[in-house]
């Protein structure tokens, strides 16, 4: 007998299967948590895997503290809601040398903000896998990453030790100082994360819907004055318009878009009829060629 | 014709009744207004999955036929539509290149990635499609074996001056290998041959002859220009002598491998979900087949059988899950059973084996170590093999097998493995997902081969129980004496780690045949 599955339950059932796999096969598992829509499903799906159980690891948000404050409580209410365990991490030493998206350039920003953090926090936990919502639709360099991918030591992502991937089978067996990140969400698009978001009614950061939100026009990228941190140039006076983001980063680093769409559904209109990219909206990407891949190989998701 | 434009010729499209096993219908369709039928056509859930696997080389014109897919199917952003816009002006021929949609970055090219395969993925009204695209160079015998166990149909991409090659052929039988049962016939670049019928028609004579040596339910050729689209999306205003399909029609008809997984049902099970004292659940993905609840199901390992009483997942329970579903199976008995086990209908189970005869490709780098330790990884099961023999290589291009001991990248191997405990496996021609496997290497954790099982045995009772299939060293083993003195610190798992790679070392340095199980 034949039956007909929907994409997005096909999609969803692999998803599931990768985390099963991964929290079966490794030690120390943690769920990268960076609060944006992409960790919203994420996480829902990581619920679903393990339902009734809770997902047998912890979230972990890099907190580079320089996210808008919406994002931070967002976060701290779905650790609420769901009973998960959140442990948060910020680089203390780039901290102390005040190293921030204002004066250093966002290359050297993320670098040590968000890069070297990461690795920190997965030293310091001694975790083995690391989920993350990295797909192989968003970028070039990206549309050859395994589901596992092998980290050597140091993290590095090393092209020569990527492992066939073959039917369903994921070999999750490390070698000596080998540590894997994991994309459950490897074979989705942008699309199907918010249709999958609007078919499960996940809550989401409110910065994704449309509001009127204080914005500055830079380099022809639109940027939302979150607090009194954003430093306003000369000559500069924030105006005041319906903006939403299509995608979540730091604030200074993280373009809006002008729009009117106040609630999911019309969000999902907007996104599915779009017509740039979502990484337009990043301005670390644009930051030098070949940005993505060279900021994959040292590390960065 | 453009996306959109069929959009708007089929407007039935947009108010097809969800499939009856999906999850919950689309609240979109219900909510919008009439006004934005258009985005809600792209806004529904698409009728399932189909990965397409393409085969040929650069010579051939892939890229450009995956780029002007990807262009005439799919809801391109602007940003990447101007980038085609730019070449056309940019180019000499006054043609767009439509290989930029699907060339990556210059300097990964020069990685040499391990495995080279790069997913793409576009939408027709109809389907979500993915492209699995494994570059035709030197690797390829590997490459396109890793590609094409994913596929469900593969495009065999021809140019229409020179025809069916040498490597068609050997296409095709790693096709055939794989698994792949659809392939169709690309014969590309029809606008350097002036839209000729007869050559057309000496290619899908030659192609029919090849492919009837194959395993394949379906070979079909089609005659296209990738460059200008006949044929592609468009049916071809110069070649009106074709009759058949579209290449992008034939793919929206076509069946993808997991609506289709026949077979008994089968779940490995992942892992054991637990909730309180009264949820004890066989977590897994069915692999082919269906199951109910009062189903009789058995676990073929221990022996053990019980009745589905509950099929879970978050929301809700359902009473009927088959191939492709994500599940938490509840027994009526508890059975103590766990990750690794193979839940199959009673009566219809597969092989709990510990001798295969296997086919598979080599794909590391390092050659066969007959010295070295390996691992058997099946769907959900790790188990250390005691002893790999192989007996012939298959020679690609005229499918004979010749006799041998050894085997390198990218060579096809018939080997028999021999286990050091019993195995859920069965037949990959029936049973694909239960009946492929990849050999790891125990001391680096790489994937060292991938293949599929031809037959299984539990061990004949003549076969001797001999010391190089007795002795495997756990983490149990070494825990309680060798490293009984370490813990769980990091620097007490590498020290961990370091003993046993000493062991691995010095077991293999004596000869002596002990596996390790770790």
């Amino acid at each position: 007998m034949t039956l007909a599955i929907s994409h997005l339950d096909l999609l969803e059932a692999e998803a599931i299967h990768i985390f099963r796999e991964a929290a079966a096969q490794f030690r120390k598992p943690v769920l990268m948590y960076s609060i944006g829509k992409d960790s919203t499903v994420l996480l829902h799906l990581a619920r679903k895997a393990f339902y009734p159980q809770k997902p047998p690891f912890p979230l972990l948000h890099v907190d580079t503290t320089w996210k808008f404050k919406e994002m931070i409580a967002f976060r701290d209410q779905q650790v609420r809601d769901f009973g998960l365990d959140l442990i948060t991490y910020t680089n203390q030493d780039g901290i102390d040398r005040n190293v921030n998206p204002f004066d250093y350039s966002p290359s050297v920003y993320t670098d040590v903000m968000k890069t070297a953090a990461l690795k920190q926090a997965l030293d310091a936990h001694g975790f083995d896998a690391a989920f993350g919502g990295a797909r192989r639709d968003e970028e070039a360099s990206r549309a050859k990453e395994r589901v596992f991918s092998f980290r050597s030591a140091g993290h590095r992502w090393d092209p020569r030790r990527q492992r066939p991937e073959m039917w369903r089978l994921l070999n999750g067996r490390l070698g000596a100082g080998e540590t894997v990140r994991v994309f459950p969400l490897s074979n989705w698009t942008e699309r199907d994360v918010w249709r999958y978001i609007q078919r499960e009614r996940l809550a989401i950061v409110p910065l994704y819907l449309a509001a009127n939100r204080p914005t500055v026009e830079r380099s022809g990228q639109l940027l939302v004055v979150d607090d009194n941190r954003l430093p306003l140039l000369p000559g500069e006076t924030p105006l005041v318009q319906s903006v939403r983001f299509r995608t979540l980063g730091c604030y200074p680093l993280t373009a809006a878009v002008k729009s009117t769409a106040r609630d999911l559904d019309a969000v999902v209109e907007e996104t599915l009829t779009a017509k740039t990219s979502e990484r337009q909206g990043r301005l670390i990407d644009h930051d030098q060629s070949g940005a993505m891949e060279k900021k994959k190989q040292e590390g960065y998701f | 014709m453009t996306a959109s434009a069929r959009r708007t010729a089929l407007p039935a499209h947009a108010t097809t009744a969800p499939s009856p096993v999906m999850a919950e219908p689309v609240p979109l369709l219900q909510s919008m207004p009439p006004q934005v039928a258009r985005s809600a056509t792209q806004a529904r859930e698409l009728n399932g999955i189909l990965r397409l696997l393409t085969c040929g080389s650069v010579d051939d014109g892939k890229s450009t036929l995956i780029g002007r897919l990807l262009f005439d199917a799919s809801d391109l952003y602007d940003d990447q539509r101007a980038t085609i816009e730019r070449s056309r002006l940019a180019g000499s021929s006054g043609l767009p290149d439509f290989s930029l949609l699907v060339d990556g970055l210059a300097a990964e090219r020069e990685q040499g990635i391990t495995i080279d395969i790069a997913w793409r993925y576009f939408d027709t009204e109809n389907r979500r499609f993915v492209v699995i695209d494994s570059p035709g160079h030197e690797q390829y015998t590997r490459n396109m074996a890793s590609g094409a166990s994913h596929a469900d149909v593969a495009i065999m991409l021809v140019d229409a001056r020179t025809g069916i090659k040498k490597q068609t052929r050997r296409h095709a039988a790693i096709l055939d290998l794989m698994g792949v049962r659809r392939v169709v016939l690309a014969v590309n670049k029809m606008d350097l041959v002036g839209f000729a019928q007869e050559n057309f028609a000496a290619i899908a004579a030659d192609f029919a002859k090849l492919t009837t040596r194959f395993g394949f339910t379906e070979a079909i050729a089609i005659p296209v220009a990738a460059v200008t689209g006949d044929n592609i999306a468009q049916r071809s205003a110069n070649m009106a002598w074709y009759t058949g399909p579209t290449l992008l029609a034939h793919l929206d008809g076509l069946p993808s491998r997991i609506t289709q997984a026949g077979g008994h049902f089968r779940m490995p099970v992942q892992t054991v979900l637990r909730d309180g004292l009264d949820f004890r659940g066989l977590a897994g993905t069915v692999a082919s087949g269906q199951v109910c609840v009062g189903d009789r199901v058995t676990d073929v390992l221990s022996g053990q059988s019980s009745r589905v009483l509950r099929i879970a997942t978050m929301g809700r329970d359902l009473e009927i899950a088959s191939a492709g579903q994500a599940i938490a199976v509840q027994l009526e008995h508890d059975l103590d059973i766990a990750r690794g086990a193979v839940l199959s209908g009673s009566g219809a189970e597969p092989i709990a084996a510990t001798l295969l005869d296997t086919r598979f490709v080599w794909l590391a780098e390092d050659a066969f170590d007959p010295r070295a330790s390996y691992l058997l990884r099946t769907a959900t099961d790790i188990a250390p093999i005691a002893r790999l023999t192989i007996s012939a290589l298959l020679e690609l291009e005229t499918l004979e097998t010749l006799p041998a001991r050894g085997c390198a990248m990218n060579d096809i191997a018939l080997a028999s493995i021999e286990l050091g405990r019993p195995v859920a496996v069965d037949g990959f021609s029936e049973h694909p997902e239960t009946g492929s496997f990849m050999i790891v290497n125990t001391l680096t954790g790489a994937s060292v081969a991938g293949g599929v099982i031809l037959a299984a045995r539990a061990r004949e009772k003549a076969v001797a129980f001999t010391a190089s299939t007795g002795f495997v060293v756990t983490r149990a083993t070494l825990a309680a004496g060798l490293c009984s003195d370490l813990g769980d610190s990091a620097a007490d798992r590498a020290e961990f780690e370091r003993r046993v790679l000493e062991l691995i070392k010095l077991f293999g340095a004596t000869g002596s045949a002990v596996s390790f199980d770790i």
